[in-house]
C-alpha cells in the first residue's frame, strides 16, 4: 500500500481544467513535493486529497483510502496546514491545540500531552497561553504546523508552507519540515519555490498547466536534463541560436537569452565565440542545472515566481491577520 | 457527535468571554430605548391596556436585542470563512450537522445572556415582571426567538460575500420586521393597512409571547403564539442547515 495513490485525476471547474490527468504514488516516508507556478494545480490537487473538493474524474486514494467514498478516514489519516491562515487568532496557541484535538476526538490526558510534544517540537512552548492574535507570521505557520501534526496523522500536507515569509524564518520553518522525516511522518508539500523543493524534497513532481512535465529525486531531474547549462546574451539572439543549432547545439531561446547544455561547459564555450563570428556575445556563464532549468527545459518556457501574484498573497494574508 | 458540537461550542463560549465587553457595549441600545424613550412615553401618553409604558415596552425591546444579536452572531460564520478556521473544521472528521448546531448554540448563548442583562436593568427601573413565574417562559420564548434567528443570520451568511450584504439585511428585513412587531407599541392602534403587515410578521408572535410570559399583556392567544415561533425556528433551522452545507 502507497500512502497516496492518484490515478488519471482531473478536477474541472465550469469546464476549465485546473488538473489534467494527473497520476502520481507517493510511499510511506516520504517527502514529495509538487512544485509549480501559481495557478498550475497544486491547491486543488492538494483540496482534493483533503477531501475539501471532489475530483471530477479518477481515482484518489489517501493512506489506502478512497477520498470520495470513505472521506472521514481519510480525514482521520492526514493533517493539513493551508496556504491562507486557518488559526482562530481570539484563542491562545494552547487553545488552538486542544480544539482541534477535541475535533479529531483525542482524549484528555493524551492531548494534554500531545499538545507539550507539539509545541516543543516547533519551539512555542514559552507562548503556549498567549493569544495568536499576538504571533508574527513566522510563529503562526509554525503554530499551523504543530497543529496539523496535533492528532499524529501518518500524512501531513503542506501547502505554501513558506509563502511570503522572511528568508531566516523560511529556513526555520525548513528545519522543522526536515525534523518530519525522522517522526515518520509522509509529507506532501507544495511550493513555488525551486530552492524549497531541491532542499527538502526526496522527490519532485513539477507541475504546469494541471500537467506533471517531469517526476524524480531533485538530482535525478537535474541530471536528466544533461551536463551544465550555459546562458548567453548576444546582439542577435535568433541567428546565434540559428548557427548554434546548426552546429550540433540544442539551443532555446528564453527570455532573450539563448540556452545550450553541454556535458562540460568549459570545453564549449571557446566553441561559441568561434561560431559568433560578427554577433557580439555580451555575456557568457555556465552553471549547473538547478530545478529552474529543468522546468524550462521540460516546459519550454521561464519559470517565473509571478510576483504580482505572490504580493496578492502576502496582501490578502496580512488583511486577515489583521 | 456530542463530543464534536461541543468542540465547536466551546471554542464559541471562549470567544465570547475573550469579548466580554461586547456583551456590555451592546446593551447600550436596549437601555436608552428602556429609560428614555420608555420613561418619556410613560408619562405622556394614556396607554389602552393595564399597567404602565415601561412595562409594556420592556419585553419588545428583548425581543428586539435577541432578534439582533443572534443575526448578527451570523457574522461569525462569514469571519470563520475570511479567517480560515471554517476549513480546520471542514477537514476534520466530524459532520457538517456538529459544526452547525455548536456555532447555532454559541450565537443562542450569547442572546440569553444579553436578555439576562436587560432582564436585571429593567427589574432596577422598576418594571413589573409577573414573578418567578414568568422565567420558565420568558426562557423558552428567548430561546426560540434566538434559534430563529442565529439560523437565518446562519442561511444569510451561508449566502453572503461580503460585509455590505449585512447592512442590506439588517436594514431591509430586520429593522422592518422589529418596527412591524408591536416591540414599541400596541398594535390595535395601528391603522388596518399596517395591521396586515403585522399580523403577517412572525416575530409579532414572539413578542406577543415574551410580553405574556413577563407582564402578563397579550393581544393573541399564547399557543398560537408559540406554535408560529416553533414552526419559524424549524423553517430557519432547515433554510440554514440547508445552504450552510451547500456553501
Amino acid at each position: 500500500m502507497k500512502a497516496i495513490e492518484i490515478e488519471g485525476l482531473i478536477k474541472e471547474f465550469d469546464g476549465i481544467r485546473a488538473v489534467d490527468g494527473i497520476s502520481l504514488e507517493i510511499e510511506y516516508g516520504e517527502i514529495f513535493s509538487l512544485l509549480g507556478p501559481n495557478g498550475a494545480g497544486k491547491t486543488t490537487t492538494i483540496s482534493i486529497l483533503a477531501t475539501l473538493l471532489k475530483p471530477t474524474k479518477g481515482k484518489v486514494k489517501v493512506n489506502g483510502y478512497d477520498v470520495v467514498t470513505q472521506a472521514g478516514k481519510v480525514r482521520h489519516s492526514i493533517g493539513i496546514v493551508f496556504q491562507d491562515p486557518s488559526l482562530d487568532d481570539r484563542l491562545t496557541a494552547r487553545e488552538n491545540l486542544d480544539i482541534h484535538g477535541r475535533l479529531y476526538h483525542m482524549k484528555k490526558d493524551e492531548r494534554r500531552k500531545r499538545i507539550e510534544e507539539v509545541l516543543e517540537m516547533v519551539e512555542l512552548q514559552e507562548r503556549a497561553d498567549s493569544l495568536v492574535k499576538t504571533f508574527s507570521g513566522g510563529m503562526r505557520r509554525r503554530l499551523e504546523i504543530a497543529r496539523g501534526l496535533m492528532h499524529k496523522p501518518r500524512i501531513l500536507f503542506l501547502d505554501e508552507p513558506t509563502l511570503g515569509l522572511d528568508p531566516q524564518t523560511r529556513r526555520h520553518i525548513w528545519n522543522y519540515i526536515e525534523k518530519l522525516r525522522n517522526e515518520g511522518v509522509t509529507v506532501l508539500l507544495t511550493t513555488h519555490y525551486m530552492e524549497e523543493a531541491d532542499k527538502l524534497a526526496d522527490r519532485v513532481a513539477i507541475i504546469d498547466k494541471g500537467k506533471i512535465v517531469a517526476l524524480g529525486s531533485p538530482s535525478e531531474l537535474k541530471d536528466s536534463i544533461g551536463g551544465d547549462v550555459i546562458k548567453i546574451r548576444c546582439s542577435d539572439a535568433n541567428k546565434m541560436a540559428a548557427i548554434l543549432s546548426s552546429n550540433g547545439f540544442n539551443a532555446m531561446i528564453v527570455d532573450n537569452e539563448i540556452i545550450i547544455k553541454a556535458k562540460k561547459a568549459e570545453k564549449e564555450i571557446p566553441r561559441v565565440f568561434a561560431l559568433a563570428k560578427d554577433i557580439e556575445i555580451k555575456s557568457i556563464m555556465y552553471k549547473e542545472p538547478s530545478l529552474e532549468d529543468v522546468f524550462i527545459h521540460y516546459t519550454g518556457k521561464a519559470y517565473r515566481e509571478e510576483a504580482g501574484d505572490e504580493m496578492e498573497a502576502i496582501k490578502r494574508r496580512w488583511r486577515m491577520r489583521r | 457527535m456530542m463530543g464534536d458540537v461541543y468542540a465547536v461550542y466551546l471554542r464559541e463560549l471562549i470567544r465570547l468571554w475573550r469579548q466580554k465587553v461586547r456583551l456590555v457595549t451592546t446593551i447600550v441600545m436596549p437601555l436608552l430605548w428602556l429609560g428614555v424613550i420608555g420613561n418619556a412615553f410613560n408619562n405622556a401618553f394614556k396607554m389602552p391596556f393595564e399597567g404602565d409604558f415601561l412595562s409594556f415596552l420592556t419585553p419588545g425591546i428583548l425581543v428586539m436585542t435577541m432578534v439582533f444579536t443572534s443575526t448578527i452572531s451570523g457574522i461569525t460564520t462569514v469571519f470563520d470563512r475570511e479567517f480560515g478556521f471554517l476549513k480546520e473544521m471542514l477537514v476534520a472528521p466530524i459532520k457538517r450537522e456538529s459544526i452547525l448546531i455548536g456555532k447555532m448554540l454559541g450565537g443562542v448563548t450569547q442572546a440569553i445572556l444579553q436578555g439576562a442583562i436587560i432582564i436585571v436593568l429593567a427589574i432596577i427601573m422598576g418594571v413589573n415582571f409577573k414573578g418567578i413565574e414568568s422565567i420558565p417562559g420568558m426562557v423558552l420564548t428567548m430561546f426560540l426567538v434566538s434559534v430563529a434567528f442565529v439560523s437565518f443570520g446562519l442561511a444569510v451568511a451561508s449566502k453572503m460575500t461580503s460585509m455590505e450584504g449585512f447592512q442590506m439585511v439588517m436594514n431591509f428585513l430586520i429593522q422592518p420586521m422589529i418596527f412591524l412587531s408591536g416591540a414599541f407599541y400596541p398594535t390595535k392602534m395601528l391603522p388596518s393597512w399596517l395591521k396586515i403587515g403585522v399580523k403577517l410578521n412572525p416575530l409579532t408572535y414572539g413578542v406577543d409571547a415574551m410580553r405574556y410570559f413577563a407582564v402578563g399583556i397579550n393581544e393573541f392567544n399564547v399557543v398560537i403564539d408559540l406554535t408560529v415561533m416553533i414552526v419559524l425556528s424549524i423553517a430557519f433551522i432547515l433554510l440554514g442547515g440547508y445552504l450552510f452545507r451547500k456553501s
